[in-house]
């Protein structure tokens, strides 16, 4: 973790070297300050793995296990996955359909495909009600 | 302007209309269904809802949008406490102990109390609209960017200092907070930066899809990794009314928030999520029982809710006594007000004074049928811990979705929510405090801006920051605030020290 | 369960009918409009270009202009390149609001796009540019403005919103350059918004404020602020004691302009639709009346004007662009 964030603060030390200059005024005044935090940001990832490294009991082990273990890495993998997909067919298919599909999946996904019922029906209960709450009574322009 | 008690009469009597009456309770009662959902924070609310107005009498146009207003701000807290998914800025301070109560069986008392004091809240805030809107108004004007840069400066130092004995992920939370808000257009130069060429980020990350992206679909997630582990008990709703102790120790901070909501809310630009942060800080290091906040204390959940209602009433000062809107909320009601044919700024309490007093008025009214309305909702709102969790966080997760694209009608945001799913997610499992994050996020890019406006207004010297009283205050009180809890630890070191030099003295 | 399967089945009905009715709305024929038409709103609402959008949609719906429906969209990011690179993918049935932005977008370096990329429509309305001075300050008129800043660029700190390069900003930098300003040296505080500039400007933090008419007009009609001048050819109503930069001996008329513009390409009978359309809704009570209620000015000028129109300023934004030092 601490060694992410030094990776972080490196990239964001480098972008900001390579920002454009400003026309007006000091032309290094929109640098300094994400530039500082950059520094600030390595400091903090120094000190954090200090502090890590000093820590004989890793009290985040347990949940990082507990993160990998049984169908949990597969549940947030495909959970994640769907959502991708959702952003993806969203524009292209339109609100109603693509939320519909979405819905149904991730509810066979977590759900458990034995209670396929109460599956579809939320699935669809919720696109239209939101569909109709949305788009008709708040006239949000839906795709 | 003085207060004529006959023109206040006057429009409290234009506001008992049966008409303007139900404005007030379709409004409320609007705003608080829509603000409970995640992304409709009380910008959207009004704005999606403003078509209603069109063709209406200013005056109760005006009490529409007012009554959403406040609305939104009730029902944006409902969710922050049920689910630990606040709908926006404002609502984020909820969580903090509302969460925890209705994780321990105690949801009722925490929505019960949310209403209390959001009503004492509003009430304090109306009562201060009355007597101090002008005098209020001109003090506002002092702040200057010095000023703005300071007071947001104290706000994320008091929220950094919450994460008392872990400081270091703290400061990590607010650094990659700030660094997120600098993502867009820098004002100030007109440079383009960290945009990756992509034109919906060139004027920043919105940041209520940050906030959806790492508490609701972080949230999400993170109950997906226990979603299989059979539920020990089943989470009951507990007792819908608070205790007589609950109330003793709430008194005071409600009465005390609330004021300090108003003041802030009147600032322009710094609203709901400032006040209710400050709030919740300023009660956790008066408290005597400061071990018990983030564990479901109720005057935790008493204090913020009172400060953001009463700012929400305060942000219409700078609007209805100059004209200026203090926030996204406002600047929306300002432009419907326009439309109506209304013109707002200085003159509109000469012009329009019965309309102004029509809406303190309602305000008034309104307060008391929120809470009316949301103590009827609390039986059905509690219903949805009843909901199987395994429908419950993909409903949560899916609504997420809408919520974030009614915000920008944009498909970039998708990406951007997932992106910070993940990041709450790890933020979770690594026990990193979010509130330095969010609110890092929410300031950063004005306190940047306002920072730069103050070097140019000074020809670069940083002798603008200790000029003003304001700025002194603001100053002395950042310190505090920062070397409070490092005081508070070695007082109880000493104390050890002492107690165990005593024990030894038995022996 | 069977409650609920007839519960849905209706729900589905319900949904058909309502996707069914809004796709048959058209003609049906060859005609245009043969659909409902979209109206983009490049900015979230609370705007100018909202206001505007909606405005239209109302006055032409509402007096049966346009029988077609009207939606407005809202496409906000980038100084209005989001809702114009969507527009630009769209059939005829799509329009936008735009301003000088469509201009100076691609001046400054932030766009490719620029007007030529879409077919001009209209310019609708106007607004005109103002210098507000606190109530207390010193400077009497635009004369010793100007004198001061060309002794010292810096000793003068002035407010603008939302951003640099916009028309608050250049129409300063324009009257400035005539009085021989070195403009590349002044001291620009950027707000994020109009409201934010008047509060600075009533709270004493800044010294001028360069800002639309609008803005400053009710703080000056309620005695908090001063008008230096105004950017328009004549006096403004409710203003005659406002001189104009003309009468001061600067050769200047700035418009803040809106108009509309639809996807390129369009055809000449698309084209002498709107002309038709959107004439007679600027000669409609309606309008006239949301004008007066916004303080906007009807700038109208029909398709073949506002491309003449648009070449003119084209220029002048771009002589005024590399003058202000925001470009070479």
């Amino acid at each position: 973790m601490p060694l992410l964030f030094f990776v972080v603060s490196i990239g964001v030390i480098i972008a900001t070297l390579n920002l454009p200059k400003a026309r007006l005024g000091n032309p290094n005044a929109p640098v300094y300050f994400p530039m500082m935090l950059g520094i600030f940001l390595l400091i903090l990832s120094i000190v954090y793995f200090i502090q890590e490294w000093r820590k004989t009991e890793m009290e985040e082990k347990e949940a990082v296990q507990e993160l990998l273990q049984g169908r949990v890495p597969k549940l947030i993998g495909l959970s994640l996955l769907l959502a991708l997909g959702y952003t993806l067919i969203f524009e292209w298919i339109g609100f109603l359909i693509s939320t519909i599909l979405f819905m149904a999946s991730l509810l066979f996904l977590i759900n458990g495909k034995k209670k396929w019922m109460v599956n579809i029906a939320t699935a669809l209960i919720f696109s239209f009600a939101s569909w109709y709450a949305f788009g008709v009574l708040l006239q949000v322009s839906l795709p | 302007m003085g207060v004529d008690i006959q023109t206040l009469m006057e429009g409290f009597k234009t506001a008992m209309q049966p008409m303007n009456l139900l404005w007030v309770l379709v409004g409320g009662f609007l705003g608080t269904v829509v603000g409970m959902l995640p992304g409709l924070g009380p910008a959207t609310a009004v704005a999606v809802l403003i078509p209603i107005t069109f063709g209406m009498d200013p005056t109760s146009a005006l009490i529409l949008m007012a009554a959403i207003y406040y609305g939104a701000m009730y029902g944006g807290s409902r969710s922050s406490i049920l689910l630990n998914t606040p709908g926006d800025g404002s609502a984020i301070a909820a969580t903090f102990d509302g969460y925890p109560m209705s994780q321990q069986g105690r949801a009722g008392q925490a929505l019960a109390m949310s209403a209390i004091a959001s009503l004492i809240g509003g009430v304090i805030a109306v009562i201060g609209f009355i007597f101090l809107a002008k005098p209020l108004a001109e003090f506002a004007l002092q702040f200057g960017p010095a000023e703005y840069f300071l007071l947001m400066v104290f706000t994320l130092s008091a929220i950094v200092s919450l994460s008392k004995g872990n400081m270091v992920k703290g400061f990590i939370s607010m650094s990659v907070g700030l660094l997120l808000s600098t993502v867009g257009v820098d004002l100030q130069s007109g440079v383009y930066r960290f945009t990756m060429g992509i034109p919906q980020l060139s004027e920043g990350i919105d940041f209520l899809v940050i906030i959806i992206g790492i508490y609701a679909v972080g949230e999400v997630l993170y109950n997906l990794v226990s979603i299989d582990k059979p539920k020990g008990d089943k989470k009951s709703v507990g007792k819908k009314w608070i205790t007589k102790d609950q109330w003793k120790v709430s008194k005071w901070p409600i009465l005390r928030s609330g004021p300090l909501g108003f003041l802030i809310g009147v600032l322009p630009g710094a609203g709901g999520s400032i006040a209710s942060m400050l709030s919740y800080t300023t009660e956790r290091q008066l408290s005597k029982r400061q071990d018990q906040f983030g564990k479901g204390a109720v005057e935790g959940v008493a204090a913020p809710e009172s400060a953001n209602n009463a700012a929400s009433v305060g942000a219409l000062i700078p609007l209805l006594t100059m004209g200026i809107p203090g926030s996204g909320t406002t600047a929306v009601m300002l432009g419907a007000i326009i439309m109506l044919g209304v013109q707002p700024g200085p003159l509109l309490f000469q012009h329009n004074g019965d309309m102004v007093w029509s809406l303190v008025g309602s305000m008034f009214i309104g307060n008391i049928f929120l809470v009316l309305i949301n103590i009827l909702l609390l039986g059905l709102l509690v219903k949805i811990l009843d909901t199987p969790a395994k429908i419950l966080y993909p409903v949560i997760f899916v609504l997420s979705f809408i919520g974030t694209y009614t915000l920008n009608y944009s498909i970039i945001d998708f990406y951007i929510l997932l992106l910070f799913g993940v990041v709450g997610l790890a933020m979770k499992i690594y026990k990193f405090p979010i509130a330095p994050l969010i609110l890092a996020v929410i300031v950063g890019s004005d306190m940047e801006q306002n920072f730069r406006k103050s070097l140019v207004s000074s020809d670069g010297s940083l002798g603008i920051f200790f000029e003003s009283t304001v700025s002194v205050v603001l100053l002395i009180l950042t310190i505090l605030s920062i070397s409070y809890p490092f005081i508070t630890e070695m007082i109880q070191k000493r104390r050890k020290t002492q107690d165990t030099a005593g024990n030894h003295h038995e022996l | 369960m069977k409650k609920l399967l007839i519960f849905l089945s209706i729900l589905t009905l319900m949904a058909l009918t309502a996707c069914g009715s809004q796709s048959s709305s058209g003609d049906g024929g060859e005609s245009y409009p043969s659909k409902d038409l979209e109206f983009v709103a490049p900015a979230s609402p609370g705007g100018g270009w909202d206001a505007t959008a909606r405005a239209m949609k109302k006055v032409l719906n509402d007096e049966k202009i346009v029988e077609e429906n009207m939606n407005v969209v809202n496409k906000p990011g980038g100084s209005g390149e989001v809702g114009w690179k969507y527009l630009k993918k769209q059939d005829p049935h799509t329009l936008s609001v735009n301003s000088s932005l469509v201009l100076t977008n691609n001046l400054l370096g932030k766009s490719q796009l620029t007007y030529k990329d879409f077919t001009p429509l209209a310019i609708l309305t106007t607004e005109w540019e103002a210098v507000a001075i606190p109530k207390d300050s010193s400077i009497k008129n635009a004369e010793a403005l100007m004198k001061q800043l060309k002794k010292d660029p810096k000793s003068l700190k002035i407010a603008v919103a939302p951003g640099l390069g916009n028309d608050d900003h250049l129409s300063f930098v324009q009257a400035a350059k005539t009085y021989g300003v070195d403009v590349t040296k002044l001291d620009f505080l950027v707000y994020e918004s109009g409201g934010d500039v008047v509060s600075a400007l009533l709270g004493g933090h800044v010294d001028v404020a360069t800002m639309s008419v609008s803005e400053a007009k009710q703080q000056y009609k309620a005695d908090k602020v001063d008008i230096l001048a105004v950017s328009s050819e004549e006096r403004l109503d409710g203003l005659e004691d406002i001189p104009t930069w003309k009468e001061q001996g600067v050769d200047m008329v700035f418009p803040h302009w809106r108009g509309v513009m639809g996807p390129p390409d369009m055809t000449e009978e698309e084209i002498a639709y709107w002309d038709e359309k959107l004439k007679k809704m600027t000669e409609t009570d309606a309008w006239k009346k949301i004008l007066k209620n916004n303080e906007w000015q009807s700038f109208y000028k029909d398709s073949s004007e506002t491309k003449k129109f648009l070449k003119e300023q084209e220029e002048m934004y771009s002589d005024l662009v590399k003058k202000s030092g925001l470009a070479e």
